[in-house]
């Protein structure tokens, strides 16, 4: 295992990734630091009692993979479509019609089946919706040539629409006080798997899900006919790959994820459906794949980043008093400086095939 | 009716704003997926302006100034950079949502009343204003809508009678050519975006100065991306992003006018959601688009 990473990181290409993010990272932090200083907050002094807060207590460390849960899916639901050079940007409605699903089940089922058989019916359903809500983008994109970037984000604004729609008639609460449904019952919960945290089974599926996305990509025949596409659709084709079955498999996948996320959400965490909550899941899902170049294990540590700046942020809104933006400030900056990170990182690499040229060449 | 009508053309002057200037980007051979950021930018900076210096003029000239800010950094990394647009884009829309609404409590604290300006009023055209029917709904507006009314014949006739047109249009679909002609392809992408960014942020500003008279970060709510589409849609012509313009703002204004109505049959949320069904149909059921060639490839000289 040892001698892996010791190959990996002897490999430059690797080795400058991960340096370039990590500059990146504290480039993007460092910038949103500096702006604190505009609301007369000493970033150095607030950075430190947060990160002292999420060192020393177990329930707030544990948030970290809590908050990472979720973006893991929205970031795969991502990461998949954009290896076959495909855009999904509709993870957020599909995390909506996620947790539509999957509040909506739990509470018609709650009563009546076992919990363990519910959530597992719970989970498969809102797996097959989101397929079929992502699977649809796939099949126009496929079949009429339609632009699945400008699909997957309208098809966001209905989901919204249509969880407005619901959460004001059939779904409302029976208070019918707020914008939001019942609290599911307990027995539809995902168990905690760290005591005196929130810490729900969920994250565990997560990291499994990303390590099968990543097999399914690399070593099945499947996931190579994707990145054949993504790689060269025309050169794909004329290999053989049924190029529109495949874009459509793929959606399929990646919508399923987004559904998943709100099913983790719905069953892991909140217990309900509130209007409008969740809002950036899908955005920052984006942002993940990106840190991760698209790669599904990458998704696992750029979610748990991600995670990380979100409970920071939190902390310092607590303890030092910073605005509840300022998390999206240094996530936005971080992003930013990613993919900035990205052009220099071709920069080296060009200078160093010249150079090995130019030593091939003198020798 | 006649007040219906009247607010869709009003709804639709920030989109045809937006869809006009990301026509001119994507005719260059550049998405601007930041769009949607750069009208929050434009809602904010208009807001702080007019409400610092008590001058509209002033908020719309921050406005500018922010929408094109935020295409500048677009634009430097997408074009001399040659990074992912759609990537990109995504994370100046979260940059921007972090950025606006920081810098709003920088600037104003957490005040205990909403901040408010009293927005861009509507001028009556003397005369044509009291011709039945027409004179309400065309001649009583505000003063950005009937500059509206200039921009989609003044476009037409910038893209298609004139040199520089035809070297934006050449630009996105045979940069080599324009290229060897000793245009700097690059410098022409960038010039489209900054003049994006301008009408982009002046399109955020209505939301903030004329509809609404007071900023949210919430206050954009996916019109950006509404204009974005309403470029695909009219397939990359002035006229046809002028009849796309005018097709969603009457759709918010019969959504507007439904959110108020008691015991609808059809739900308010289906006229929401209607804007966007009918791009998804749009999207699917068109075939012939007049796509530019080269559109979100960067330019690479050999």
């Amino acid at each position: 295992m040892i001698n892996q990473i010791k190959t990996k990181f002897s490999d430059p290409d690797f080795k400058d990734l991960v340096v370039t993010n990590v500059v990146a990272i504290i480039a993007g932090i460092l910038i949103s630091g500096i702006m604190l200083l505009l609301i007369k907050i000493n970033p150095i002094e607030a950075f430190s009692v947060a990160t002292a807060s999420v060192m020393s207590d177990k329930y707030t460390f544990a948030e970290i993979l809590v908050k990472a849960t979720p973006l893991i899916f929205t970031g795969l639901a991502f990461a998949f479509t954009y290896k076959a050079n495909l855009f999904n940007i509709g993870a957020q409605g599909q995390f909506y019609i996620g947790t539509i699903v999957a509040v909506a089940i739990s509470l018609s089922i709650g009563d009546v089946v076992p919990g363990f058989i519910g959530i597992i019916v719970v989970m498969a359903l809102t797996i097959v919706a989101g397929a079929i809500y992502g699977g649809l983008i796939g099949l126009v994109k496929a079949k009429k040539g339609a632009n699945e970037f400008l699909i997957s984000m309208m098809s966001t604004y209905v989901a919204i629409a249509f969880m407005n729609f619901l959460l004001r008639t059939s779904l409302r609460e029976t208070r019918g006080e707020y914008p939001q449904t019942d609290v599911i019952p307990e027995s539809m919960r995902l168990p905690i798997i760290w005591g005196g945290t929130r810490l729900h089974l969920g994250f565990i599926l997560a990291v499994l899900t990303a390590v099968t996305l990543w097999l399914i990509l690399f070593k099945t025949p499947f996931g190579f006919r994707v990145r054949a596409v993504g790689n060269n659709a025309s050169a794909a084709v004329q290999a053989g790959i049924n190029s529109s079955k495949t874009t459509i498999i793929t959606f399929a996948i990646s919508g399923a994820m987004g559904a998943l996320a709100g099913f983790l959400v719905v069953n892991g965490i909140q217990y309900m459906v509130i209007q409008g909550y969740y809002a950036e899941v899908g955005a920052l899902g984006i942002g993940i794949a990106i840190l991760a170049n698209g790669n599904p294990i990458g998704v696992i540590f750029a979610a748990l980043l991600f995670g990380g700046i979100q409970v920071i942020g939190i902390e310092m809104t607590m303890r030092a008093k910073t605005p509840t933006s300022f998390t999206y400030l240094m996530l936005g900056c971080v992003t930013l400086f990613v993919i900035i990170s990205y052009y220099f990182r071709r920069v080296m690499k060009i200078n160093r095939d010249k150079k090995k040229l130019v030593d091939g060449v003198s020798k | 009716m006649i007040d219906t009508l009247a607010t869709a053309l009003m709804m639709s002057t920030p989109l045809l704003y937006g869809a006009i200037s990301e026509m001119f980007t994507e005719r260059s051979g550049v998405m601007n997926t930041s769009i949607e950021g750069a009208f929050l930018m434009g809602a904010f900076g208009g807001f702080v302006g007019a409400y610092i210096s008590g001058s509209l003029l002033i908020g719309f000239i921050f406005a500018i100034i922010s929408g094109v800010l935020l295409t500048f950094i677009y634009g430097i990394v997408t074009v001399k950079y040659k990074q992912h647009q759609v990537v990109t884009g995504t994370a100046l829309n979260i940059l921007a949502l972090g950025l606006a609404t920081f810098l709003f409590r920088v600037i104003f604290g957490i005040p205990v009343i909403p901040l408010k300006v009293t927005p861009l009023q509507t001028i009556a055209i003397p005369l044509l204003s009291k011709i039945p029917f027409v004179g309400p709904i065309f001649f009583d507006q505000n003063l950005l809508t009937y500059i509206m009314y200039f921009i989609v014949p003044a476009s037409f006739y910038v893209l298609y009678k004139t040199s520089y047109g035809l070297i934006i249009r050449s630009t996105g679909e045979n940069p080599e050519a324009v290229d060897v002609a000793g245009v700097d392809v690059n410098r022409v992408r960038i010039t489209m975006l900054l003049i994006a960014g301008a009408f982009c942020g002046i399109a955020g500003a209505f939301y903030s100065l004329t509809i609404l008279g007071l900023f949210t970060s919430s206050i954009i709510g996916g019109r950006g991306w509404i204009a974005f589409a309403i470029c695909f849609l009219g397939n990359w012509r002035p006229y046809g992003v002028l009849f796309g313009a005018l097709a969603f703002g009457l759709a918010e204004a019969i959504g507007i006018r439904f959110m108020v109505m008691e015991g609808m049959v059809i739900p308010n949320e289906f006229f929401i959601a209607l804007p966007y069904i009918l791009t998804i149909i749009l999207t699917i059921t068109r075939n012939s688009f007049n796509i530019p060639a080269k559109l979100g490839v960067p330019y690479n000289k050999e």
